[in-house]
């Protein structure tokens, strides 16, 4: 369990986090999702003790994280690739991490094998590849066997195998009633991992609920239709509410009407529909709607700019 | 909620927490697995080692040939050759241990590690007095070695002028024992020079000035200002341990290693409360 109330940090006249309230809840897998920038990882090193919010207060397991007497039996932390002296083995880094807490070489064995590690575990770190280290990253998170786990993109790097092994991990961690709160940019990810959402952009947050909810709130779902006579059933479609956008003569895209509403009007008409298709937002969609005017950095590629503005348009009329 | 599974059995003892005992063996197996650490011992050794060869060599030519470099009245009254020359090396063995005592933590910033380490101990104060255990018994004991191993060189080298290390005598064993006491004083400096600065060149580069440079400039510029303090520089104080006692010097061997403590604390002190403040 992760509460957090009126987080706030600031860099001088920056304000990287800005007053975010949440709550992270156990037996569940909670993403943190936002662009780059937006205040994830400052958020989770608060949560660690590692920065000191401006203001506000952030607890694990109902205390500040620094006051537990065991930190690593409360909370694991991902919280950057390779946080490790590139001049030690992997192996005698996780020892380093659990003789403080009087944790044996046997629980070091086992984060190791957990982890896939075995093969490289007494190489040096610096020579490891990004997956490696995230891999033992999460060993050293799983050092304490704890209560709640904290991961910074720990999908980042990893290659699809490892991405899979990572997904199936954090369920299973949540399926045993632990917390577990992971951050991504990646949206597609956050979508087949997390049960709840959290969405933060510019240090604010924008959003929170489960995925299934946080993809039927932000978008209307719309309807592809194809059909000879296309521009007479849009204009016989035509109404409050209804906003239709065509691709080509043949082809018209239907927001605010369901499915069986167009072809029942269709076939009162006699109009053929050559395909009548529901498509339903994905959370991609989902969170370009709800973070447009929240990305710190903008691309400047015009065109795709232009198309994801119009989008928005659409979807927020 | 969905279903809670049975959790794996694991070998995390239930009773685990975070002691300074604990930590003292983790700050330990950090050192022991950093590949530099041997490097930079050996290098301490050597050095030490070295100096003391070409020193009593040196003390040898002195009583060889007393009517060019006018013998041994050149040196103060009751000086010890044969352990001074042991210990001579400890000037440049402090600036390898001042190396190490930075290292020992700016290492850490440099690779991201200090996260690892400061997560682990969050309350971040044990971090550091146990690496001040660290470094402190490794300056020790590489300085007993450099200066035991340094006797070994330099006895043969003056014995034909029937001069020996005699531990009898007053003021040797202080002498002898001056030198790694010394460097303990040292590497904690640097420990609390490279926790204030975090950065692994601006550290080193600054216990060098403090002990190396600064002790050569101050004594001999000219207001009389300088020259009073100059007995109060941490590396000039700590020095008297080396020198014994003596009727001239304002400080006695004990005082002036005091001194030398104070400033290492001060270092410490400063590097504690920004460890403590500051964002990791």
């Amino acid at each position: 369990m992760i509460e957090a109330e009126n987080l706030t940090k600031r860099y001088g006249d920056k304000v990287a986090v800005d007053s975010v309230t949440f709550s992270v809840e156990p037996g569940r897998v909670t993403g943190f999702l936002g662009p780059n920038g937006a205040g994830k990882s400052t958020t989770m090193r608060m949560i660690m003790g590692l920065d000191r919010p401006t203001s506000g207060r952030v607890t694990v397991n109902g205390k500040p994280y620094a006051q537990h007497r065991a930190p690593l039996l409360e909370v694991g932390a991902l919280l950057e690739a390779k946080a490790v002296h590139t001049g030690s083995s992997a192996r005698n880094h996780l020892r380093a991490l659990a003789a403080t807490h009087g944790i044996g070489i046997k629980r070091v064995e086992e984060v190791i094998e957990l982890t896939g590690l075995t093969d490289v575990a007494r190489k040096r770190v610096g020579g490891f590849s990004l997956g490696m280290g995230q891999r033992l990253g999460i060993a050293a998170a799983m050092m304490g066997d704890p209560k709640t786990l904290v991961l910074d993109e720990p999908v980042n790097g990893l290659d699809p195998e490892g991405v899979k092994w990572v997904r199936t991990m954090v369920r299973y961690l949540a399926s045993e009633g632990r917390t577990v709160f992971l951050s991504s940019h990646l949206m597609s990810e956050m979508a087949i991992t997390a049960d709840d959402i959290i969405v933060i952009g510019r240090g604010r947050i924008i959003t929170t609920g489960s995925v299934d909810d946080i993809i039927a709130a932000s978008t209307t779902g719309s309807v592809k239709v194809r059909s000879p006579r296309a521009t007479e059933l849009a204009e016989a479609l035509q109404r409050d509410g209804v906003t239709i956008t065509s691709t080509d003569s043949e082809v018209i895209t239907v927001a605010g009407l369901q499915a069986s509403a167009i072809g029942d009007l269709a076939a009162g008409r006699g109009i053929a529909l050559h395909e009548l298709t529901p498509i339903s937002a994905s959370l991609e969609e989902a969170f370009m709607t709800l973070t447009a005017g929240e990305v710190e950095y903008h691309s400047e590629a015009p065109v795709a700019s232009a198309a994801a503005a119009s989008s928005t348009q659409e979807a927020s009329r | 909620m969905t279903a809670v599974a049975e959790r794996r059995a694991t070998s995390v003892p239930p009773t685990a927490r975070v002691t300074f005992l604990g930590e003292l063996r983790s700050e330990w197996i950090k050192f022991t697995a950093v590949r530099s650490t041997p490097w930079i011992l050996g290098a301490t050794v050597v050095v030490m080692v070295g100096l003391a060869a070409i020193s009593a060599w040196s003390f040898s030519f002195l009583l060889s040939n007393p009517e060019d470099t006018g013998g041994p009245g050149v040196l103060p009254d009751d000086f010890d050759m044969a352990v001074q020359a042991a210990v001579a090396g400890y000037i440049m063995a402090q600036i390898v241990v001042a190396v190490l005592g930075v290292m020992v933590i700016s290492g850490e910033y440099a690779t991201g590690q200090i996260r690892s380490t400061l997560a682990a101990v969050p309350t971040r104060l044990p971090v550091l007095a146990a690496k001040g255990v660290v470094v402190s018994v490794t300056a020790f004991l590489t300085g007993l070695v450099g200066v035991g191993l340094g006797a070994l060189v330099s006895i043969p080298l003056l014995s034909e002028h029937d001069v020996t290390i005699d531990l009898a005598r007053e003021g040797t064993l202080l002498a002898l024992l001056g030198a790694p006491l010394y460097l303990v004083a040292v590497a904690l400096f640097a420990l609390g020079v490279g926790t204030i600065l975090r950065h692994t060149a601006g550290g080193i580069a600054v216990a060098v000035v403090i002990f190396f440079v600064i002790p050569l400039i101050w004594p001999n510029l000219s207001p009389d200002f300088f020259q009073e303090t100059s007995p109060y520089l941490p590396s000039l104080a700590g020095a008297r341990l080396l020198e014994g006692e003596s009727a001239t010097a304002a400080l006695s061997p004990w005082q002036g290693y005091g001194v030398m403590l104070g400033w290492s604390a001060l270092a410490l002190l400063g590097g504690a409360v920004l460890l403590r403040r500051r964002d990791a």
